[in-house]
C-alpha cells in the first residue's frame, strides 16, 4: 500500500512551492513550460498507479490521453456540448476504454501485457489518423478551455490556466493516494505481489486490474482534456506509442511506485528537454544515454534513489542510537 | 478489378514481399527473445543501421558490398551491444529491458543522424535486379521477387539448421528450458552471444535489402519496430514457425486489407493482435507448450 513518509511530503512541498513561485514570477514562456510540466505530471501519476502499484507496464496511456483530448475536442467542438459537461463525458469515455483495455489484457503479463497494450494504443493511433471526423493529421483546432468567469478567473490568461492545471494535478495527485488506499489499492497490491494467492482467497482478479485501469485512463484522459485546452490544438501525433514510451520514461526518471517520484521525473524531463533543444538538435541522444544510465544503476530513478539514501542514513542512526544505547544497558545491568 | 487473377497475383506477391522482409526482422528478435528472455526493442534501429551501411558501402563498392558487408558491421554493433549493455541487463525483468533498449532507441536514431544526416538517402537497384518479370499475367519487378526468395532461402536454411543440426538442437533446448540445456553441457551464455549477433545480422540484411525499396530516413527503425512486434506476438515468441506464420498473417492481411478495405486496414491488424491476445495470450505457435 501507498504511504507517505516525511521525505515524499518534504518534496511535494517544495514541488508545490517551486511550481506556485514559477506560475506567479514566470514570463509568458515559463509558464507554458510549467504547463506542460504539469500536465505531463498528471499523464505520469496516471501511469504509476498502473505500473508501479500493479506491475501493469502500459504503452497505451498516450494514447488514453489522447481519446480524452479528442473526445474533448469532438463533443465541445462539433457536438455544442459546454465545456464542463464536455470534460466530464471525455474522462468518462476514457475511463470506459481504459477499462475495456484492462479487462481485455488483464490475462497477459510481462512482455505480452505490453505489447497489448502497445496494440490498443496503436489501434486507436491508427484510428484517429485515418478516420475524417477526426481532421486526420491535420489535427483539430479552435478547442476552447474551460470558463471559469463565473468565479471571477480567466483560463485563457496562461497564468491563470497555469494556477488551474496546478489545481487539478493536486486533486489528481489526492485522489491517486485514495485509489491506492481504498480497498480496491489493497487488492490491486495483493494482486502485484501474489496473484496465484489472491486467486486462491477469491479475488476476481481481472476484475481488480480492469477496475484500477479504467480509473488509471480516467486520470489520463483528464491529462489529455488539459492537454487539448492547453494547446487549444491537437494531432493525432499525441496518440503515438512514443509518447506511451515517453510517460514511462518520465516514470521511471523519476521513480516507480513512488506518486511523488514521477511528479519528479516530469519536472526533470521537460525542463531537460527545453535546455537541451536549445543546445543541440540531438537532445534525444542524451536522454537516451541519461535513461540507459538510470535504469542500468539499478536505482529506483532519481526520486527512488533520493529515497534509498535517506533510508540508509536513518538506518545507521538507528545503528548508531543502539550501539550508544548498549554500553549503558550494560552498566545499568552491572 | 477484383475478378482478374493478375490482380490478385499480384497483391499476393506485394504481400508475400513485405512478409519476408518482416520475416527477417522478427526471426532475430524472437529467437533472441525466445532464448534470452531478451526484449530487444532496438531491433527496428539495428535495420535502420543496416540500411545506412549498404547506403554508404553501395556509394563506395556498388550494391553487393553493402548487401554482403552491412549485416557483418551490423553483427558488429551487435557484439558492441551484447558485452555493453545487454550481458548486463539479462537477468533483470522486462520492463528495465524494454527502458534500456528504448534509451538505445533514441541514443541509435540520433546517431544515425549525426553520421548521415536527416535528408533520406536513395540507394540503386542493382543491374542484376533491374526491370520486370512477366508471369501469371503480371509484370512484377524483379527486384521484389529476389527479396521473396531471400527470405524463403533464409527461412529454408533457419528451418535446417534449427531442426537438423547439433547448433540448431543446442539452441531448441536453450530456449526450452536453459537451465536444463547448462546443466547437459551446453555454454548457453555462448550460444546466446551467436545467436544474437546473428540475429542483428538478419536485421542489418533486412535493412540492406529494404534500403532501394524506401529511401532511408533515420526513422525507417521506428516504423518497423511495430508490425515486428505484432509478427512475433501473433506468431508466439521463440519458434521459427510462429515467425513466418505471423509474417505471411500481417503481410497478407496488411495488403488485402489495404486494397479491400482501405477504411479499416490500419485498425484491422491491430484488431488481430488484440483477438489473438484475448484467445491464445502466448501467441499462435509459441516455443513452449
Amino acid at each position: 500500500m501507498f504511504r507517505h513518509n516525511s521525505l515524499r511530503y518534504a518534496v511535494l512541498i517544495l514541488l508545490a512551492v517551486a511550481a506556485l513561485f514559477q506560475a506567479f514570477t514566470a514570463e509568458y514562456f515559463g509558464l507554458e513550460i510549467l504547463t506542460e510540466i504539469l500536465v505531463l505530471a498528471i499523464l505520469v501519476l496516471a501511469l504509476d498507479i498502473v505500473a508501479g502499484f500493479a506491475g501493469m507496464v502500459s504503452l497505451c496511456h498516450g494514447a488514453l490521453m489522447g481519446v480524452g483530448a479528442y473526445a474533448y475536442a469532438l463533443l465541445s467542438t462539433k457536438a455544442g456540448v459546454a465545456p464542463p459537461v464536455a470534460m466530464a463525458g471525455a474522462v468518462a469515455l476514457t475511463g470506459v476504454a481504459g477499462w475495456v483495455i484492462g479487462a481485455v489484457c488483464s490475462r497477459s503479463h510481462g512482455i505480452y501485457f505490453i505489447m497489448a497494450t502497445l496494440a490498443f494504443g496503436q489501434m486507436a493511433y491508427s484510428y484517429v489518423f485515418e478516420a475524417p471526423v477526426f481532421g486526420g493529421d491535420d489535427g483539430l483546432g479552435g478547442i476552447e478551455r474551460l470558463d471559469l468567469s463565473l468565479i471571477g478567473l480567466d483560463l485563457n490568461d496562461s497564468r491563470t490556466f497555469a494556477v488551474f492545471c496546478l489545481a487539478v494535478l493536486g486533486a489528481v495527485y489526492g485522489a491517486s493516494v485514495l485509489i491506492l488506499r481504498s480497498g480496491l489499492g489493497r487488492s490491486l497490491s495483493g494482486v502485484m505481489h501474489n496473484e496465484q494467492r489472491m486467486r486462491a482467497l477469491g479475488l476476481t482478479v481481472w476484475r481488480v486490474k480492469a477496475d484500477v485501469f479504467g480509473l488509471s485512463g480516467m486520470i489520463a484522459g483528464l491529462a489529455g482534456v488539459l492537454a487539448a485546452q492547453h494547446i487549444m490544438f491537437i494531432s493525432p501525433g499525441l496518440l503515438s506509442w512514443t509518447v506511451s514510451g515517453e510517460a514511462l520514461v518520465v516514470v521511471i526518471l523519476g521513480g516507480l511506485g513512488t506518486l511523488v517520484g514521477p511528479l519528479v521525473g516530469a519536472a526533470a524531463f521537460v525542463v531537460l528537454k527545453h535546455e537541451l533543444s536549445a543546445v543541440t538538435t540531438y537532445w534525444h541522444l542524451v536522454v537516451g544515454v541519461i535513461l540507459i544510465a538510470v535504469v542500468m544503476s539499478r536505482a529506483n530513478g532519481i526520486f527512488g534513489w533520493i529515497e534509498a539514501r535517506w533510508g540508509a542514513r536513518i538506518d545507521r542512526r538507528v545503528a548508531d542510537a543502539t550501539r550508544k544505547q548498549q554500553p549503558g544497558e550494560v552498566v545499568n545491568d552491572a | 478489378m477484383a475478378h482478374d487473377l493478375g490482380f490478385w497475383t499480384l497483391q499476393a506477391l506485394n504481400a508475400l514481399q513485405l512478409s519476408m522482409l518482416l520475416f527477417l526482422l522478427s526471426i532475430g528478435l524472437t529467437v533472441i527473445f525466445g532464448l534470452m528472455h531478451f526484449v530487444n526493442l532496438a531491433h527496428g534501429s539495428l535495420y535502420a543501421l543496416g540500411a545506412y551501411f549498404a547506403a554508404s558501402l553501395a556509394a563506395v563498392g556498388g550494391y553487393w558490398m553493402g548487401f554482403f558487408l552491412a549485416p557483418v558491421a551490423v553483427a558488429g554493433v551487435g557484439v558492441l551491444l551484447y558485452s555493453g549493455l545487454i550481458k548486463r541487463m539479462r537477468k533483470s525483468g522486462p520492463m528495465a529491458q524494454v527502458l534500456v533498449t528504448f534509451g538505445l532507441i533514441f541514443a541509435l536514431l540520433d546517431l544515425t543522424r549525426i553520421f548521415w544526416g536527416d535528408l533520406a538517402l536513395a540507394i540503386e537497384v542493382p543491374a542484376l535486379l533491374e526491370g520486370r518479370l512477366a508471369f501469371l499475367g503480371v509484370e512484377y519487378p524483379t527486384y521484389r521477387l529476389f527479396i521473396i526468395g531471400l527470405g524463403l532461402a533464409i527461412f529454408a536454411a533457419l528451418a535446417f539448421v534449427l531442426s537438423r543440426t547439433q547448433i540448431g538442437a543446442m539452441i531448441r533446448a536453450g530456449v526450452d528450458n536453459d537451465a536444463m540445456a547448462a546443466c547437459l553441457g551446453i555454454n548457453v551464455e555462448r550460444l546466446f552471444f551467436i545467436v544474437f549477433c546473428f540475429g542483428c545480422a538478419l536485421a542489418g540484411l533486412a535493412g540492406a535489402v529494404a534500403a532501394p525499396l524506401l529511401s532511408v530516413t533515420p526513422d525507417m527503425g521506428l516504423q518497423i519496430l511495430i508490425p515486428t512486434l505484432i509478427v512475433i506476438v501473433i506468431g508466439g515468441l521463440g519458434s521459427l514457425k510462429g515467425a513466418i506464420a505471423g509474417s505471411l498473417i500481417y503481410g497478407f492481411v496488411q495488403t488485402f486489407g489495404a486494397v479491400l478495405a482501405p477504411q479499416l486496414a490500419s485498425v484491422l491488424i491491430y484488431a488481430l493482435l488484440a483477438a489473438v491476445l484475448v484467445i491464445k495470450p502466448v501467441g499462435l505457435f509459441p516455443a513452449k507448450g
